[in-house]
């Protein structure tokens, strides 16, 4: 049985699956932010995926694009956690609620 | 000078001198005074002019379109006939000699500016109701006349009871106008004009008028004329200077609306229902004005109650069908009533505006003209035969017996009886006896300002405005009737004299000039001798308190106060402070603007706002499925 | 030159606010200079325009025609100015009465006098524009545009009791105004029209059944009800006026009110006739309720400024009555409306001038506290029984002829609901009794303690000036109601076309009354 395209989507949206799973069920910021990470890997092998279908180039190009990006934005999101740890003590997203109201 | 611009100056010239007072000449002394009185002599003389200038029979109409919208077109037009002629000569000539009196009146006035604007005005709006010629113009007129007595009657605005009076007359004058509105406008909608010339060759007599109509349009007139049962103002507006009541009293107001009777009744817009209603209302009113004029000290509140008592003459004169005898009633008492009035004026000016009768007395020698004007015109009120009110006061008793309504003749003669007595005691009260008070002892006879008027009003026309009827006819091409324009005459003459005739066919004509007599003498003889015993108070309140009190007493005005107190007050405070602010404001609109934040605002916390990131992150998924269900299944 | 006057009254007041407002260091000499300028130019241009209006010019009773190129095109919104025979006087009582309130606004010490300007600029560019813009949609943004202002004066230099009031008005308002917003949209979006602008909308609207026709109309008639006070969603009214600076009184009671019924006429009656014969009957009784209802509540106020302002209210009942005549078939009732907003405008506008001078003089609005004033300010006095006079209904004022030309036009009530016109007449005695019971409080009588206290001045310039300005207007109308009856009466002919079939003619007449 050969790999092919049905093959990558099904994988990258059990990724996704779980990646939102995580999200939504994880109360841990930096489970979440894995979580989340997960989800961005998904769609980019979701793009990988049509680009080797489509034998063209730009899917790929955009998936560095999202690399690139994706590594800056991991620095900011955990340095932003970090903070949020030193002011208020904790990560654990239930205990984070001062946007009520 | 045309009829166009005659009419243009009757109206333009009082309006004018308002104007200008009430704009320049406020704090002037003699500025709004000599302004007003050239506006009343311009009357005087413009419609003498045009009067003599006139055969009497072609009614000289001009007519303006002043605005239109849609089907209402409304029209400024001016209409001298038959009636409007005695009418705007009697109204002329009165109030020109009351404009002459009140310079000497008020010469001691601080608020002469405010007072003769006042006059001017009130001079514009009834010379506007006599010339109009459609009901709506006459409504026009009529609220000014409404708005021009309030000005006046409030004249003394630092005090209390002026303040009322004012606010009464003119509220109880609304209330007639509601009715004599919704005449109009049933007439109007129910024969498509309000024109008088239109609504007369339409000869609506006898062709099953609505009942109502009539009814209505009588609202106005009793609001204005103060019958029964509004006629409660009428005393109250005695708190206006005395020219002022002068003026309401004989010239302006209370004529409006017998005028307008007569002017409705000659175009046949009485049902005979109607004509019943102001018969037996005029009847009663007059009988009961005339015995409460007996309960009064006070002297303008006396001549109140008889002026109550005449107009229920004219009305009851309009009820029997005679118009005519209406409006000669009308314009006979306009010049004895204005010279009591004057005279009582006089008196009160010389008594230091003391107005308690029972504290006068004995101004006979000190105030010879004015009681000279007061005798002459008291015995013509009192229908002494050949005096001008003669020939009026007992067509009307006449009327009512040729009719055979014996009931109102009753009631009639009851009045004419209460005539006598009133005029005897006041006359007794006031000049007869000794001096009741200082003032009344350094009483002297006022200036020539004040007697010219009583001489002309109450010595020359009290005594002799009827004699053109005592001739058949004025001669042909002559133009004056005695001391009345001879094309002013025709109306009244015609409807004397053939009351007269059908009178003198049933044997009625000495029978009546006997019975006029008689109670004139009992009238008379019984209140000189009784009045005379008790100097210094009322000989009837001494004699019997319990009679005086039942006469003395407001029984109307006291029953519309507690309505006006504990019904209109309370329904109004029920109304605003329960219905509308609790109930409606604060129940409904308050508790749906509260509720709907505080019954959400639970719900939205609760679920919605929980601050969890998650829950948040939940909402946009179960947004995006909702998307997707949304695309995929539409 | 004239079709250039008419935007700019509408824009001379819109950047002198922006001057002002963005301008916060502009000397306050310079400011009310300019200020003073902003307000003078739209009477003087309104005043032009009304006297140069000619009805028969155009095909379409508009004149001063101008687009602008603002809007959204796509949906045939587009910013089109003009004046017809219903709006030229009423654009021009908007400018008088906005010099009215200028003036008052300019002799008055307020804080920031330069914002406070600046918004009653903006308020009054706003109340202009609704007059004159011919597109519906513009008709609603210039509403909008005027009341903006209007919450925020209240709330920044309103009375006792502001936020609450503010608050409270703001959501009245707005619910209206988006009822009627989606009554107009309803109607674009029925009739399938591609333009805002009314003639088009008339157009489009010509074929619509008189079901849907009745649905558009409800909306209408209950959003702008809101916005006019109509009995029972009043209650935002009366406090919103007494506890906003008398300026803005003035404005939102005399001008902004008569948006409502403004758009009920030149929206509702003209566009559809049938939809406001469907609710005739309603805006009969609710009228009814403001008149008599209403009227008592007036009776027993005892504050003056609350009592004006109720009586504003009150008044207001008889306009939806003439609204309601329509449904007869005659557009008598329609013209009488536009000549009691006229003249309403102008006598509500001139008892707040004349309360607030009372204010002054006596330090409250308690009339038990007040008594024989007149002695001591007695021009005030005078001209506040003339106010009186004027919105009692004498003749000899406008209002007169508004209130006569309404019951006229409901003659043909008296045969099949005479009670209804019965009722409606009553207001003519509740006006009297609260009116003059009003006058005599505050000025008759013998001089109460709080008189006696009270500095020993007559009405000043500043007030005067105000007050005269709209006492004259009031007067002129009164003595040639034809300055205002000739083009409304030319823009009704309009309306005749679109008329509900007529019920029951006199057909009496007296010639052949057997």
């Amino acid at each position: 049985m050969p790999v092919g395209i049905l093959h990558h989507l099904v994988l990258a949206g059990v990724l996704f699956a779980i990646g939102l799973t995580g999200v939504l069920v994880r109360r841990n910021l930096i489970a979440v932010y894995m979580s989340l990470e997960l989800m961005l890997t998904a769609c980019t092998l979701g793009l990988v995926a049509f680009s080797k279908q489509n034998n063209a180039m730009d899917g790929n190009l955009f998936v560095f694009f999202i690399i690139t990006v994706a590594a800056a934005e991991v620095a900011v999101g955990l340095a932003l956690i970090v903070a949020l740890f030193r002011k208020r003590g904790t990560v654990r997203s239930d205990e984070l609620t001062s946007l009520k109201n | 000078m045309t009829p166009e611009t005659a009419f243009q100056t009757l109206l333009g010239a009082p309006l004018a001198a308002a104007a200008i007072s009430a704009l320049f000449f406020r704090r002037s002394r003699w500025g709004a005074p000599v302004l007003s009185l050239a506006a009343a002599g311009t009357i005087l003389w413009v419609s003498l002019q045009l009067l003599l200038g006139w055969d009497g029979h072609e009614a000289l109409h001009t007519s303006y379109t002043w605005f239109k919208l849609g089907d209402l077109e409304f029209k400024l037009g001016f209409l001298l006939d038959k009636t409007a002629a005695p009418m705007l000569f009697t109204v002329s000539f009165v109030a020109f000699f009351i404009h002459v009196f009140s310079i000497g009146y008020m010469d001691d006035d601080s608020a002469r500016g405010r007072f003769f604007a006042g006059l001017s005005i009130f001079m514009f709006s009834i010379v506007g109701i006599v010339l109009a010629d459609n009901l709506f113009m006459t409504f026009v007129f009529w609220e000014l006349v409404g708005f021009s007595s309030y000005m006046l009657i409030a004249h003394y605005f630092d005090k209390d009871y002026a303040a009322a009076a004012s606010k009464k007359a003119f509220i109880t004058n609304r209330v007639g106008d509601l009715g004599f509105l919704l005449g109009i406008l049933w007439c109007w909608s129910h024969y498509g004009t309000v024109d008088f010339q239109v609504l007369e060759n339409a000869k609506l007599a006898g062709s099953g008028v609505p009942a109502a109509i009539g009814l209505l349009l009588m609202c106005g007139f009793i609001g204005k004329s103060a019958q029964f049962p509004l006629h409660v103002w009428l005393t109250d507006a005695m708190a206006g200077p005395t020219p002022v009541s002068a003026l309401i009293h004989a010239a302006t107001m209370v004529a409006a609306g017998v005028y307008l009777m007569v002017k409705l009744s000659v175009c046949g817009l009485f049902a005979p229902v109607a004509l019943d209603v102001m018969l037996w209302s005029g009847a009663g009113l007059a009988a009961l004005g005339g015995l409460c004029a007996l309960g009064q000290t006070d002297i303008k509140k006396s001549l109140a109650y008889s002026t109550l008592s005449h107009l229920g003459f004219m009305g009851a004169a309009v009820g029997l069908g005679r118009p005519e005898i209406a409006l000669l009633h009308m314009s006979m008492h306009a010049f004895f009533k204005a010279t009591l009035f004057l005279c009582s004026g006089s008196v009160i000016h010389a008594c230091h505006h003391e107005q308690d009768m029972t504290r006068m007395g004995g101004l006979l020698k000190k105030m010879p003209v004015t009681a000279a004007a007061f005798a002459i015109s008291g015995l013509s009120i009192c229908a002494f035969p050949y005096f001008a009110g003669w020939y009026s006061k007992d067509m009307i008793l006449t009327a009512a017996l040729v009719n055979g309504n014996y009931g109102a003749f009753a009631l009639l003669a009851i009045a004419a009886l209460g005539t006598a007595l009133y005029i005897g005691r006041m006359f007794r009260l006031v000049f007869l006896g000794n001096a009741n008070s200082d003032e009344a002892g350094h009483a002297h006879e006022s200036n020539a300002w004040m007697t010219i008027p009583l001489v002309v009003l109450g010595i020359v026309f009290s005594l002799g405005a009827g004699w053109f009827l005592s001739g058949t006819h004025a001669a042909e091409g002559a133009r004056m009737n005695g001391l009345f324009p001879a094309s002013a005459t025709e109306f009244l003459a015609h409807g004397y004299h053939e009351l007269h005739h059908t009178a003198a066919e049933k044997g009625l004509v000495l029978p009546m000039l006997a019975l006029g007599v008689i109670i004139l003498v009992v009238g008379l003889g019984a209140t000189l001798s009784f009045y005379k015993k008790t100097p210094g108070d009322d000989a009837l309140r001494v004699k019997s308190p319990k009679l005086y009190a039942a006469l003395e007493r407001r029984w109307f005005d006291n029953a519309y106060d507690w309505y006006i107190a504990n019904v209109q007050q309370r329904v109004a405070e029920f109304y605003a402070f329960f219905v509308d602010k609790f109930l409606l404001e604060g129940l409904t609109i308050r508790a749906i603007f509260a509720g709907i934040p505080a019954v959400g605002g639970i719900l939205v916390r609760r679920f919605l706002f929980t601050g969890r990131m998650s829950d948040y992150a939940a909402f946009f998924v179960f947004g995006v499925i909702l998307y997707f269900l949304y695309s995929v299944v539409l | 030159m004239n079709s250039l006057l008419l935007p700019l009254a509408i824009f001379v007041p819109l950047i002198a606010g922006t001057i002002l407002l963005a301008g916060r260091c502009v000397p306050t000499a310079l400011a009310k200079g300019l200020a003073a300028f902003a307000f003078l130019f739209p009477a003087v241009s309104g005043i032009l325009l009304w006297y140069g209006f000619d009805a028969s010019a155009t095909a379409d009773g508009f004149n001063y025609v101008t687009t602008l190129p603002v809007g959204i095109k796509d949906l045939g919104i587009a910013l089109t100015l003009g004046l017809n025979g219903l709006s030229a006087p009423l654009f021009a009582m908007a400018g008088i009465v906005g010099v009215a309130a200028g003036i008052q606004a300019l002799s008055t010490e307020v804080e920031q006098p330069n914002r406070y300007l600046g918004l009653l600029l903006f308020m009054l560019s706003g109340l202009l524009g609704l007059f004159a813009s011919m597109d519906a949609a513009f008709f609603y943004f210039f509403h909008e545009f005027a009341f903006l202002p209007t919450f925020i004066l209240m709330l920044r230099w309103g009375g006792h009791g502001r936020y609450a009031t503010a608050v409270f008005m703001a959501v009245f308002l707005t619910l209206g105004a988006m009822i009627s917003l989606a009554g107009i949209i309803y109607l674009y979006n029925t009739t399938g029209a591609t333009s805002f602008n009314i003639l088009k909308l008339k157009e489009a609207a010509a074929t619509l059944d008189a079901t849907s026709q009745s649905s558009i109309f409800g909306f209408l008639l209950f959003g702008l009800g809101t916005l006019v006070s109509l009995f029972p969603f009043h209650s935002w009214a009366p406090e919103g006026y007494a506890v906003a600076p008398t300026p803005v009184s003035m404005l939102h009671a005399g001008v902004l009110k008569k948006f409502g019924l403004f758009g009920l006429i030149q929206i509702g009656a003209f566009i559809l006739p049938e939809g406001l014969k469907a609710w005739a009957p309603w805006m009969l009784w609710l009228g009814l309720g403001n008149i008599v209802l209403l009227g008592l509540v007036t009776m027993v106020q005892r504050d003056l400024k609350l009592l004006v302002s109720w009586s504003s209210v009150a008044h207001m009942g008889a306009c939806f009555l003439g609204i309601a005549a329509f449904a007869s078939g005659k557009v008598t009732g329609l013209g009488g409306v536009a000549v009691m907003m006229f003249a309403h405008g102008l006598s509500v506008a001139l008892l707040f001038v004349l309360t607030q001078a009372v204010f002054k003089r006596t330090g409250t609005f308690v009339m038990a506290d007040m008594g024989g004033l007149a002695t001591k300010a007695p021009v005030l006095a005078a001209l506040f029984v003339a106010a009186t006079m004027a919105s009692v209904g004498l003749p000899g004022f406008a209002n007169f002829w508004g209130e006569l030309t309404i019951f006229a036009s409901l003659a043909h009530l008296v045969k099949s609901q005479p009670w209804v016109l019965v009722a409606a007449l009553t207001g003519i005695i509740i006006s009297a009794i609260y009116g003059l019971r009003a006058a005599a409080a505050v000025f008759f009588g013998p001089e109460s303690e709080t008189v006696k206290a009270a500095p020993a001045r007559d009405i000043a310039f500043g007030e005067r000036l105000a007050a005269g300005v709209l006492l004259v207007a009031l007067v002129a109308v009164g003595f040639v109601p034809s300055l205002v009856t000739k083009p409304v009466d030319a823009a009704l002919e309009k309306f005749k076309t679109a008329a509900p079939a007529a019920i029951v003619e006199p057909a009496v007449t007296a010639a052949n009354a057997e």
